[in-house]
């Protein structure tokens, strides 16, 4: 299997102010001397990981969302012969690990075993919970201090297999993310613009002031995006305790909601929802790079257009680079919308392609 | 003469973050050991549990470092929607974290590099854990994903690693010409170079005292990574 999918995506989005800085101005940076518009990497991640999308194709595999995961641990414990009174105790203990319990006082309600928000399970975690109570109606012994660690030691929660997790005060529960994410950038110049803005006060009637009852200005901007991801499946599987299944629906995930998926901010005031117009994915061993370097001289319109000549751009690009190093990663697969060439399912095809063979 | 190994590094963001945590995260001009050690330890695909080998990484081998481009910094306001932390309480996912009624938000600004360009020269030392032969390969074919100080800055060129042997570091960086594509970056007309000794033996530096400026401890050296602890290393200045 070859370890490394690398994804170039250009996304066209019209007037937006996707992420904004502290002045609530669109986001920008500078490249090959002229300012572009930037996406910074953490904002496209959390617009995909919260998608309906990215939710839909990973069902299941966040966990299991519930409250009321004493209720059950209580039942098991009493059906296996455990006094009502210690099993409660016990429950309330494994309860606790996984979120505040909705009652400080154990009233002897079921709503005393219950947590106050929704938790997550994952599949491990359920395993582990099994495990864990199975023992306990066994020894009759409470859970000790370890037995609540473990836990949440394992688990295969798509989201953290992909973008990873860093947890200082526990480090054991640290994982390296599988996914590597550029922030976005415009293949051209751009200019941001203000809008200047009134509204106008619907119970003024105008006898006495036609003014505008407020006024605004709102900055934003529009252009073409060149989006770069790196994939490392290996991580991937393994993060994912080598669920190959898993992975690819993982896999499936990533792309399709990269390529479908924009950013939440000011999508009210702007609409600027926009999908993927071309999308080129490689796969291989080698040093993977990002193809920025096809924009460091500004893209312009001229007369074929900034999409075609994106696309030119980066494929060319591309073909130097790898006869330059010599190293290049000849396979890939590309759609692109501009000539009807290749389609989305390719491309996820392409990018999960040997990755049940190990 | 001594075998050097020498790489680039372009991408176009970078960021070499100082041992900051919390609100500010500033970025040096260059990067520093720990970056370059963490670096080597990705292409050779050592987890970051594997403390005792990344840290023979960071000891074996010496540093130099050319900035073909200083580039602008890019100062990046950041805001992160966290739960409140609670005893006995943690998150295994980050969606399990956005579950909950009383999130707030935490701000930070981070800073990157944006138009630059560095050059690398690597040495081995008599603890080296692999020849710079093995260093060239694993850059050619990384075990994990390389990046340029964050997660979210990866190289934009390939390393294009060599193995050359020179009697100066001066003349081992003029061998090294920077990539063709990157003609578009602002370069001044002197270089400014970094180093730490001693150098290996048949390596001097080859600046003339004019060129050599100052010697200045950076807290770089990685010690735990667990704890984020950094010991200091002298590095000595150049412009030429």
């Amino acid at each position: 299997m070859e370890r490394f999918v690398q994804l170039h995506l250009l996304t066209a989005y019209p007037p937006a102010n996707l992420n904004r800085d502290d002045l609530g101005r669109p986001k920008t940076a500078l490249m090959g001397g002229a300012e572009r518009l930037r996406i910074s990497s953490q904002s496209l991640k959390r617009a995909w990981r919260t998608s309906d999308l990215f939710q839909e194709k990973l069902k299941g595999h966040l966990g299991t969302r519930t409250k009321r995961m004493g209720e059950e641990i209580f039942h098991r414990l009493v059906q296996g012969g455990i006094a009502e009174k210690q099993a409660r105790e016990w429950t309330r203990q494994i309860a606790t690990v996984f979120g505040k319990l909705k009652k400080s006082k154990d009233d002897g309600s079921i709503e005393a075993l219950h947590i106050e928000q929704l938790a997550h399970f994952s599949p491990e975690e359920q395993t582990a919970i099994d495990t864990l109570v199975q023992r306990l109606i066994e020894t009759k012994q409470g859970p000790s201090a370890e037995d609540l660690n473990l836990l949440r030691e394992r688990h295969s929660a798509a989201d953290i297999a992909l973008f990873g997790r860093m947890l200082a005060d526990v480090p054991r529960f640290n994982t390296e993310a599988a996914c590597q994410v550029a922030h976005a950038i415009t293949v051209h110049k751009v200019a941001v613009e203000d809008d200047f803005y009134t509204a106008v006060d619907d119970l003024n009637r105008g006898e006495e002031d036609v003014g505008a009852g407020h006024m605004g200005e709102t900055e934003f901007g529009a252009g073409l995006f060149y989006l770069y991801l790196c994939l490392d499946r290996e991580l991937l599987l393994k993060n994912l305790g080598g669920d190959a299944k898993l992975a690819e629906r993982t896999v499936e995930a990533l792309v399709a909601s990269a390529a479908t998926v924009a950013p939440t901010g000011k999508q009210n005031s702007f609409a600027s929802r926009a999908r993927a117009s071309y999308i080129l994915c490689e796969r291989g061993d080698t040093q993977p790079r990002s193809l920025s370097v096809a924009f460091l001289k500004p893209v312009e319109a001229g007369s074929k257009g900034l999409l075609a000549n994106a696309v030119e751009a980066l494929e060319d690009e591309r073909r130097r680079l790898d006869s330059a190093y010599g190293d290049g990663d000849s396979d890939a697969v590309a759609m692109n919308t501009l000539t009807g060439q290749g389609s989305l399912a390719d491309i996820l095809a392409y990018a999960k392609g040997g990755l049940a063979d190990g | 003469m001594a075998e050097l190994l020498l790489f680039q590094l372009y991408g176009p963001l970078a960021s070499w973050g100082e041992p900051a945590v919390g609100e500010y995260r500033p970025s040096a001009t260059h990067p520093g050991k720990s970056q370059i050690a963490g670096l080597l330890g990705a292409a050779l695909g050592l987890t970051r549990d594997r403390e005792e080998e990344l840290a023979a990484l960071a000891g074996g081998y010496g540093l130099a470092v050319r900035i073909d481009a200083e580039g602008e910094l890019l100062r990046d306001y950041h805001t992160t929607q966290v739960p409140p932390a609670r005893r006995g309480r943690t998150f295994t996912t980050r969606a399990e974290e956005l579950a909950v009624d009383d999130l707030y938000t935490i701000l930070s600004q981070r800073d990157y590099r944006v138009e630059a360009a560095w050059t690398c020269v690597l040495w081995a030392t008599a603890s080296a854990p692999y020849p710079l032969a093995d260093l060239a390969e694993a850059l050619r074919r990384p075990r994990f994903t390389l990046y340029l100080g964050r997660k979210s800055c990866p190289p934009a060129l390939p390393l294009r690693p060599e193995l050359i042997d020179s009697a100066t570091l001066k003349d081992a960086f003029a061998g090294y010409p920077l990539d063709d594509r990157l003609g578009w970056l602002k370069r001044p007309e002197r270089h400014r170079y970094f180093w730490e000794e001693p150098l290996p033996d048949g390596l001097a530096s080859g600046f003339t005292a004019q060129e050599k400026l100052w010697v200045v401890p950076r807290r770089d050296r990685p010690g735990s990574r667990r704890r984020w602890q950094f010991a200091t290393r002298d590095e000595h200045h150049a412009m030429a």
